[in-house]
């Protein structure tokens, strides 16, 4: 048990300050409860789906700059889609297109040897530009049980929100981590020389990671599509928030260390911040610098109580 | 008998206490979706004076950043947790919104969409009168020019529903004025460099007109006739700072800015108040009319001086009151502060 406490020292410190932070918010506004949750959980989403793409590929040792406009483009093809076509295809179609803009971002860093971020900053643009293509000014529509489905607590206090976020996860990456590749992955990210020399294909290696990048952007752009009914095309402020939550959470950014749960555990600490800077009607103008400051604290703490167990 | 005795003069002293006390101790929440842009920020500081001169509001949270319609679902769902009596929204889109406005309606809090408007049942829709803003300022430049004449018309953005409404506006003060021609129609695209050349281009041709009215490009219209030489003619604008100021700088201009501010952020806030009030507006949708500020007469010179002030950001719209709406003084609103703000 405690064993497995140390092993997961940061993601346990990561729990204590949520429930600290749930702590405050009940205390600053009473009536703070399962609604309330919900909402944060729905707030959440898009936000997590981003996160656990950008953690896969930070692990494998690169960085997506594209997640928010592959999730722009994901959401427009939701809501085109499903004017004219029932959900169920149209969410197969939309996940298979995400695996798809992630394949084409890791052949082309492994093919070019161009490095990921200039990459992927690239395909920024594309992305972005082919979202406005399929829908120049927002619309569409999203069918209606993904709607409603998205909202509310099927089980009490357990947000609806919250288990997609949980089933998505499972569904991909428990299986993936515990897999031949999964293990590739890590040894990739933490040694690219020492994972070929001991016989990874470290190339297809990279490219499935981001291929799983672009299946969590389409659930992210799922997610929007869900949450708003319509599809917009210009990508919302989910890049660097990913990159925020993935380092908060524990991920090493250079790859090989760190998990998925972390980061989706600091999406849902940088919501509630966020909630609680809204009930204390903070300037909205100082919120983001108190965001800021949090978070470097937070990774300057954790960092500073890392090193002083491993010299132990 | 002694306990009765205190009950009374409790009641006597409630009595006397209750008409100071009983104003009402609103929250309001601002959810906005573009930082950095002067309208919207003329809006913001329109609310939070507004909030300020209101008795009834003790505190206004503002939730203002640059994000998409699933940011503003997250600003508006906090603010409903955060208790707020009435939400007043620059919305940024009509659709998106729904499930956390009907969250609100169905908690009891008013909901007030400013400047676009949102298609949420029970939602109450404040924004600058279009239509009315193009008749304003075509009448009067069909009177200016004594009722006959050629002008150049130039729009906004085809298919933009402001664009549409300032057209029938347009076309209406155009049928009360058979006489006056439309010689040239061109959309702007609202841009700057683009309504600059599309006048360069008109001028060049040679073909005499007596008037322009423009869809808010304006200041690089003068300019344009001024750099190619042109004799100016009667001009309509919007009252973008820099035109307002060339109606008093530019010598031969005649011409006049139609309001169109940023400030129905206040009458939005306002809008709210009377609301909760228990006065609400006969429909759900309310129209501010513009006002037309021109350079003329001696009364509207001294109408165009008074509305500038130094302090004014440049960004921002100059007209910052919404005449029977709105009750800051032009103090206020440039401080920029809401209720609780030091």
């Amino acid at each position: 048990m405690s064993d497995l406490i140390r092993k997961n020292a940061w993601v346990a410190g990561l729990v204590v300050l949520l429930a600290a932070l749930l702590a405050i918010t009940k205390i600053i506004q009473p009536s703070f409860g399962a609604s309330g949750l919900e909402s944060v959980a729905r707030a959440a989403l898009p936000f997590a789906f981003a996160t656990a793409g950008m953690a896969v590929v930070v692990i494998v040792g690169g960085i997506d700059l594209s997640v928010a406009s592959m999730m722009a483009v994901c959401a427009v093809t939701a809501a085109v889609l499903m004017e004219k076509i029932s959900g169920v295809p149209a969410v197969m179609i939309v996940l298979a297109l995400g695996l798809a803009m992630g394949l084409i971002n890791g052949a082309l860093i492994v093919v070019t040897r161009v490095p990921d971020i200039v990459v992927t900053l690239a395909m920024l643009f594309v992305w972005e530009g082919a979202a406005l293509l399929i829908l120049e000014t927002p619309g569409g529509s999203t069918s209606e049980w993904l709607q409603t489905g998205i909202r509310g607590s099927l089980v009490p206090g357990l947000p609806n929100a919250l288990v997609i976020i949980a089933a998505a996860v499972a569904l991909v990456w428990v299986p993936l981590r515990r897999s031949r590749l999964g293990i590739s992955i890590y040894a990739t990210g933490s040694n690219e020389r020492a994972a070929f020399r001991s016989g990874v294909d470290v190339g297809r290696t990279r490219i499935l990671a981001y291929g799983v990048c672009g299946m969590f952007c389409a659930f992210g752009g799922l997610s929007l599509a869900s949450l708003t009914g319509i599809g917009e095309p210009v990508p919302g402020p989910y890049l660097m928030a990913s990159v925020a939550a993935v380092v908060l959470g524990g991920v090493v950014l250079g790859g090989g260390r760190g998990g998925l749960l972390g980061p989706i555990i600091a999406v849902f600490i940088l919501r509630i911040v966020r909630t609680i800077l809204t009930l204390l009607a903070v300037d909205p103008n100082v919120t983001t610098i108190i965001e800021g400051t949090i978070m470097v604290c937070v990774v300057m703490l954790g960092t500073a109580l890392t090193l002083r167990g491993a010299r132990k | 008998m002694k306990k009765q005795i205190a009950g009374a003069a409790a009641l006597a002293i409630a009595a006397t206490l209750t008409p100071a006390a009983f104003a009402a101790d609103y929250t309001i929440g601002v959810s906005n979706t573009v930082q950095g842009n002067g309208w919207r920020e003329e809006m913001i500081c329109a609310m939070r004076a507004q909030a300020l001169v209101e008795a009834d509001v003790s505190n206004l949270i503002v939730a203002h950043r640059n994000t998409d319609s699933a940011g503003q679902l997250e600003d508006i769902n906090n603010l409903i947790e955060a208790g707020v009596d009435a939400i007043v929204l620059n919305p940024s889109n009509p659709d998106a919104l729904n499930s956390a406005l009907n969250a609100a309606m169905e908690k009891g809090i008013v909901v007030v969409a400013v400047d676009a408007g949102v298609t949420a049942d029970g939602a109450y829709i404040l924004s600058n009168n279009q239509e009315e803003y193009a008749y304003l300022g075509a009448k009067w430049l069909f009177e200016q020019l004594g009722g006959k004449g050629d002008v150049v018309y130039m729009r906004g953005i085809a298919g933009v529903s402001a664009d549409t409404d300032r057209d029938n506006g347009f076309k209406r003060a155009l049928a009360e004025h058979p006489d006056i021609k439309v010689v040239h129609e061109v959309f702007t695209g609202w841009q700057q460099d683009q309504g600059k050349q599309q006048m360069f281009d008109f001028l060049a041709t040679g073909i005499p007109f007596d008037g322009v009215w423009t869809s808010g490009i304006d200041n690089v219209i003068v300019d344009a006739f001024v750099e190619s030489g042109a004799p100016l003619v009667p001009i309509v604008g919007a009252d973008n700072a820099g035109f307002v100021q060339y109606l008093t700088e530019v010598d031969g201009l005649t011409g006049a800015a139609v309001t169109n501010p940023g400030s129905v952020g206040g009458a939005g806030v306002a809008l709210a108040v009377d609301i909760l009030n228990g006065s609400p507006p006969a429909e759900k949708t309310v129209l501010v009319n513009p006002v037309l500020w021109e350079n003329a007469s001696d009364e509207g010179r001294a109408t165009i001086k008074a509305a500038q002030n130094p302090n004014l950001d440049p960004e921002w719209p100059v007209s910052v009151s919404v005449p029977g709406w709105t009750d800051y003084t032009m103090d206020q609103i440039i401080a920029c502060k809401g209720p609780g703000d030091s």
